[in-house]
């Protein structure tokens, strides 16, 4: 749980630092960079689903890992086609890179844990990370976007964190009991 | 076949008033009261970034709608203990014929904070 927290922390350091940058027109990510933030966001969280679909202790956090592979998943699949389209190669940046390292920590301290323990971390990371990924959406992925398809595309998946966002956190409700 | 249309047009006062809305359809005036909306509609719900899109309907009774999944996952329309899409893949379309009259409030059981209403009158 600590690292969780202190890995969550680096990361809302690194996005403080990102919309820092934001201020100066030329800082922010470019559309290669935000297809890889894109790509990873979701990949990261398929990657948590997975586990948490195959070690969760409860329905809940079982079904709700399951359903986050499948809708992010989804996002991806959207995403890998409208960078396929537009001729873009996602291009590993600081953001996408801590989104990965953080995804990697998160994966490595849950498969340490068991039963309750294990769907305690993996729900309270599944808040942090949505919220996250909100904020990242908000200040730096929909402000920066270039190409209107792209900043289309993440306008148009942005309600499916804010769901799975509400979704995690009746869940860490329900653990809390 | 004379005589009869003189029956018609002797006994029934409205025949003439039929005559005009039929005149009025073919003119294209809009037609739902001579009796079109006696007809079973159809209306369709769009689901679309993980909302249903009206959120809320009012229909009669032998009416149909489609919701349509146009996000890229899955998601449902459920009336626990009444009616159930179960899984719509992205990108479908689940029809439902309304027989009953109600009100239903529905949810999507993947993504609890989806809510929507279909009155059936």
């Amino acid at each position: 749980m600590k690292s969780s927290i202190f890995s969550f922390a680096i990361l809302l350091i690194i996005a403080g630092g990102a919309v820092a940058q934001g201020a100066a027109p030329a800082a922010g990510p470019n559309d290669a960079q935000i297809a890889s933030i894109v790509v990873t966001a979701n990949q990261v969280d398929i990657d948590a689903g997975k586990l948490a679909e195959a070690k969760g202790s409860t329905p809940d956090v079982k079904a709700f890992g399951k359903q986050m592979v499948t809708d992010h998943s989804g996002v991806n699949q959207q995403a890998v086609a409208l960078v396929t389209k537009l001729k873009v190669t996602p291009e590993d940046n600081p953001t996408s890179q801590s989104l990965k390292a953080g995804g990697a920590d998160n994966v490595k301290t849950l498969q340490g844990l068991q039963g309750a323990a294990f769907d305690k971390a993996y729900v309270d990371h599944e808040v942090a990370y949505h919220q996250q990924v909100l904020d990242a959406i908000d200040k730096t992925l929909i402000p920066n976007a270039k190409n209107e398809e792209l900043k289309a595309l993440i306008v148009k998946v942005r309600p499916a964190f804010v769901a799975h966002l509400e979704h995690a956190k009746m869940i860490q409700a329900t653990l809390r009991k | 076949m004379i005589a009869v249309a003189g029956e018609v047009n002797r006994h029934d006062r409205t025949a003439p008033r039929a005559l005009l809305v039929v005149l009025a359809c073919a003119l294209g005036a809009t037609c739902s009261a001579a009796g079109a909306a006696d007809k079973p509609r159809s209306y369709t719900v769009v689901i679309e970034g993980v909302a249903y899109q009206p959120a809320e309907l009012a229909v009669k009774r032998g009416d149909t709608v489609a919701w349509v999944n146009k996000d890229p996952f899955p998601h449902t329309v459920t009336v626990p203990g009444t009616f159930d899409s179960h899984e719509i893949a992205a990108g479908s379309t689940w029809k439902y014929v309304a027989r009953n009259a109600g009100t239903y409030a529905y949810i999507c059981t993947l993504h609890p904070n989806m809510k929507g209403t279909l009155a059936v009158q």
